[in-house]
C-alpha cells in the first residue's frame, strides 16, 4: 500500500544539497516519490510500505550528512 | 555519563565544532610558517586543516558523484584535493575552512526562517479539557470529537475550533488574525484553537480538532505558499542547470589552453552560483512567514511577485469598508403606522437570506407592540423616529423591572408571520403576498418596474436618508408607498486611514458597490474616496481614467468593471469577502478576501486572505508585497555582480581559491540576511 512520511531537516544550507538527499532517498527500493523543499526544509516520501522499510529513511538523509528530524 | 553528554554534544554541533577545528589549524598552520618559516611543519598543520574541514564535505560530495549530480559540495572537494596536488596548501586549507564556515552560518541561519512557521505550530495546546459522560476529562486535543463541549479555563489556550456555548471571556486571537487587541467572546461566538482565553472560563462546543482547525489549515497554507516557486525563482533555477557545467568545462578549458591550475580550481570554487539560487526564495519565505504570524495569508511567491506590482485597489462596499452588520435606522410610514410597515417588511422578507432582509425581520422581531403585551402600545415606539431603541429600553422609561423582563422575553418570543407566496428579484427587492395584500419590498428600480408612483415626499425623504449614507428600501401595499425603512451599514473604523495610506503610497482606490448612487456617494466620500470624480465626468476624469466609486453594480458588473481597470492597464487588487465576491477577486490580479478565519474556501483560494475582519492589514500586505519585490531584485543584482566580478577576478588571476572562497560564501550569507530582513518587515 501507498504510504506517505514526513520529516523535517533544518540544517540544508543550499538547494543543491537539498536536490542530493531527494536522488538518495528516491534511490531507496520501494520509494515512489520525493518532495524535498529546500525553502521550508520539509521532506515528504511517498512509499509502498510492503517493499520499503520506513526506518531506514532517517538513515539515508543522516548518509548524506543531514539531521532529519520528525514533522 | 560525561562522555556521553560530550558525544552528544558534538552529534549537535558537529558543523560548529568541525568549522571551528579546521579554522584554529588554518589559524596555527599560517602562524607556523609565517613566524618560524618551518614550512614543512606548516604545511603539515594546513593539510591537517583540510583533511578535518574537509572530510565531511567529501563525504557528502560522495553521495553527490554517486547520486550523479553536480553540487558545489564535489566542486570543493576537487578544488581543495587539487590545490593540495599542486602543493598550495594554504589556499586548500582556506577554501575548506570558508566553504564550512559559510555553510554552517547559511544553515543557522536558514533555520531561524525555517522555524518562523513552528513557532505557530507549537501554539495549540496537546490536551483538551472536555466534558464527558458528565464528568470532566483531559484528553489529547486531536481526539476530541466534533460536537463535544471543551471547557477551557482563564490564562489557558483554547485546544479545538468551536462556538461558545457557555461562559464568557476575551480571547486574544493574535496567533490566528492577527488581531493584537483581545476579542470578546460569548454564547454563540466562535473561537480557534492556538487562541488564548484571558479572562474568564468558556465552554465550547467543538466543531473541529486536530488537523481539522483553522490553524492547521494556515499552517498548511503558508507552507504551501513557501514551497511554491516564484517566477524569479523559476527561472534562475533553470539557468542554474546550465551554469554549474558550463563553468565545470570552462574550467578544463582553461586549464587545457593556460595550464594555470589555480586558475582552473578557482573557476571550480566558484562554479555553484549560490547567492543567484538562494536568495529570491528567502525573500519570499520570509515575507510570507512575517504576514502568516501578522494575520495575512500570502498565496505564494508568485501572487507576492505580483501584490507587488498593484497600482489600483477595488474596495466592495458592504462588509468590506462597513462592518456588514446592517441595522434599520430609521422607519417612515407614509399614510400607514411605523409600525405597520415594519411588520409588513418583515413579513415580506421573512423568507429572504439578503442581509438588508435580515436587518428589517430582526428590527421587527425585536420591536415591542401592542400586539403582544395586549394593551397598550410600550412606550418608546411611539413618536419616535429612532427606532433601534429595543424593547428593554423602552420598558426602562416606564421604571418598571417586571416589564424589562417581560420585553425582553416578548423580543425573543415575537413571531413574524409568514408570507403566502414569495419572490426574489435580484438587487432590487422582493414581492410577496400576505394577508391577501400584494406586499413590494425594494429600491426605486423596482417601484418603476412595477409602476409605482413615488409621491414626492416620499422622494424627498429618501434622498435625505441617502445622503447620509444609509440605505432606504419602499415598502409598498397594493400599489401604493405605505413607508420607507433606512437602513444603516456602519463604516469601518479604519477605512478612511486605509484609503488615505494606499492613497499616499501612491495608489488608486475605487469603491465598488451595487448600493445606489446617493448612498455611494456619501459612503465613499466618509470613507475619503475624495475627489468623487464620476465616470463619465469631465475631462479630468478622462485623464486619470478612475472613478472613486461605482455605485448599482450587480456582482456581475463589478466583475466587468475590475476587467476594465486590467484593460486600462493597471494592475487590480479587488478586496471583498470571499463568498459574493468570488467572481471578482478571481478576476483581479491579485484577491483579496477579508475575515477568512471562519471561511475555509477562503483561506483555500484567495490570493491574499486577512485573517481577520481588518482593514488596516491591506496597506501592509501591499507594502509588504513592494518591499519583498525590491528584496528579490537587490539579492539578483547583488549575486549577478558578485557572479561578474569573480568571473573577472579570476580570469585575470586577481582572484585565487581563498579569495573567491570567501567573496562566494560572503554573498551567499548576504543575500540570506538581506531576504530575513524581511521577517522583520
Amino acid at each position: 500500500m501507498s504510504q506517505t512520511t514526513q520529516f523535517r531537516v533544518m540544517d540544508f544550507d543550499c538547494p543543491t544539497c537539498a536536490s542530493t538527499v531527494e536522488r538518495a532517498l528516491s534511490n531507496v527500493e520501494g520509494v515512489e516519490d520525493v518532495e524535498i523543499h529546500y525553502t521550508t526544509g520539509r521532506v515528504e516520501i511517498h512509499y509502498d510500505d510492503g517493499v520499503a522499510d520506513p526506518d531506514t529513511f532517517a538513515q539515508t538523509i543522516e548518509n548524506q550528512g543531514y539531521t532529519p528530524q520528525p514533522a | 555519563m560525561k562522555a556521553r553528554s560530550i558525544r552528544l554534544y558534538y552529534r549537535k554541533h558537529r558543523k560548529a565544532v568541525v568549522t571551528a577545528t579546521s579554522g584554529l589549524l588554518y589559524g596555527g598552520g599560517w602562524g607556523v610558517g609565517y613566524l618560524t618559516g618551518l614550512d614543512t611543519a606548516s604545511a603539515a598543520i594546513l593539510v591537517l586543516a583540510t583533511v578535518v574541514g574537509g572530510y565531511d564535505i567529501a563525504r557528502t560530495a560522495y553521495h553527490e558523484v554517486t547520486n550523479r549530480t553536480l553540487g558545489i559540495k564535489t566542486l570543493v572537494t576537487l578544488a581543495a584535493v587539487g590545490a593540495v596536488v599542486i602543493g598550495e596548501y594554504w589556499e586548500a586549507a582556506a577554501v575548506v575552512f570558508l566553504f564550512s564556515l559559510g555553510s554552517y552560518l547559511e544553515g543557522r541561519t536558514m533555520r531561524k526562517t525555517r522555524t518562523a512557521l513552528q513557532e505557530l505550530l507549537e501554539l495549540a495546546p496537546d490536551t483538551a479539557t472536555v466534558r464527558r459522560d458528565g464528568r470532566l476529562q483531559e484528553v489529547p486535543a486531536r481526539e476530541v470529537e466534533p460536537g463535544e463541549v471543551v471547557v477551557v479555563k482563564p490564562g489557558e489556550k483554547i485546544p479545538v475550533d468551536g462556538d461558545v456555548v457557555d461562559g464568557e471571556s476575551a480571547v486574544n486571537q493574535a496567533p490566528v488574525t492577527g488581531e493584537s487587541a483581545p476579542v470578546h467572546k460569548a454564547d454563540g461566538d466562535e473561537v480557534y484553537a492556538g487562541t488564548v482565553n484571558r479572562e474568564g472560563a468558556l465552554e465550547v462546543r467543538t466543531t473541529g480538532a486536530g488537523s481539522d482547525t483553522t490553524l492547521q489549515r494556515i499552517i498548511r497554507r503558508v507552507e504551501e505558499a513557501q514551497e511554491a516557486q516564484s517566477p524569479t525563482a523559476s527561472l534562475i533555477d533553470r539557468f542554474a542547470t546550465y551554469y554549474t557545467p558550463a563553468v565545470v568545462a570552462l574550467a578544463i578549458g582553461a586549464y587545457a589552453v593556460t595550464q594555470n591550475a589555480i586558475l582552473s580550481l578557482t573557476l571550480l570554487v566558484i562554479g555553484c552560483p549560490g547567492a543567484l539560487v538562494i536568495g529570491p526564495p528567502v525573500s519570499v519565505v520570509s515575507a510570507i512567514g512575517n504576514a502568516a504570524r501578522s494575520g495575512v495569508l500570502l498565496k505564494g511567491g508568485e501572487h507576492l511577485e505580483r501584490a507587488g506590482t498593484i497600482d489600483l485597489v477595488a474596495f466592495d462596499k458592504t462588509g468590506t469598508l462597513t462592518t456588514g452588520d446592517p441595522t434599520v435606522a430609521d422607519v417612515e410610514g407614509f399614510g400607514s403606522d411605523d409600525d405597520e410597515v415594519l411588520e409588513l417588511a418583515a413579513t415580506a422578507e421573512k423568507k429572504s437570506e439578503h442581509h438588508l432582509a435580515d436587518a428589517i425581520v430582526e428590527a421587527a422581531r425585536e420591536r415591542p407592540t401592542t400586539a403582544t403585551d395586549g394593551g397598550e402600545r410600550t412606550a418608546g415606539s411611539r413618536g419616535s423616529s429612532t427606532h433601534r431603541s429595543d424593547g428593554a429600553t423602552a420598558a426602562v422609561r416606564e421604571g418598571d423591572a417586571t416589564a424589562v423582563r417581560e420585553a425582553e422575553a416578548n423580543a425573543g418570543a415575537r413571531s413574524i408571520p409568514d408570507p403566502e407566496a414569495f419572490e426574489v428579484v435580484a438587487g432590487k427587492g422582493v414581492v410577496a403576498r400576505a394577508d391577501g395584500h400584494e406586499i413590494v419590498v425594494g429600491n426605486r428600480a423596482l417601484l418603476d418596474e412595477r409602476d409605482v408612483e413615488i409621491e414626492e415626499a416620499v422622494a424627498e425623504y429618501v434622498r435625505e436618508r441617502e445622503e447620509r449614507g444609509e440605505t432606504a428600501v419602499h415598502v409598498v401595499r397594493d400599489g401604493t408607498v405605505v413607508g420607507v425603512i433606512a437602513i444603516r451599514d456602519e463604516l469601518r473604523a479604519a477605512a478612511p486611514a486605509v484609503v488615505a495610506d494606499l492613497r499616499a503610497a501612491g495608489i488608486e482606490t475605487v469603491m465598488l458597490t451595487g448600493d445606489n448612487e446617493r448612498t455611494a456617494a456619501a459612503v465613499a466620500r466618509e470613507a475619503g474616496f475624495t475627489g468623487l470624480r464620476k465616470r463619465g465626468g469631465d475631462a479630468a476624469t478622462q485623464e486619470v481614467g478612475i472613478d472613486d466609486y461605482r455605485a448599482e453594480l450587480l456582482p456581475e458588473d463589478k466583475q466587468t468593471a475590475v476587467e476594465a481597470y486590467q484593460a486600462d492597464g493597471h494592475v487590480v487588487a479587488m478586496v471583498g469577502d470571499g463568498i459574493n465576491d468570488a467572481p471578482s477577486l478571481a478576476t483581479a490580479d491579485v484577491g483579496i478576501a477579508m475575515g477568512a478565519a471562519g471561511t475555509d474556501t477562503a483561506i483555500e483560494t484567495a490570493d491574499v486572505a486577512l485573517m481577520a475582519d481588518d482593514l488596516e492589514r491591506i496597506p501592509y500586505a501591499v507594502s509588504l508585497s513592494k518591499a519583498t519585490r525590491w528584496n528579490v531584485l537587490e539579492n539578483v543584482g547583488l549575486a549577478v555582480v558578485t557572479v561578474t566580478v569573480l568571473l573577472a577576478g579570476v580570469l585575470t588571476s586577481y582572484v585565487t581559491l581563498a579569495t573567491g572562497m570567501l567573496v562566494h560564501e560572503a554573498s551567499v550569507l548576504a543575500v540570506i540576511l538581506n531576504g530575513m530582513r524581511l521577517l522583520r518587515y
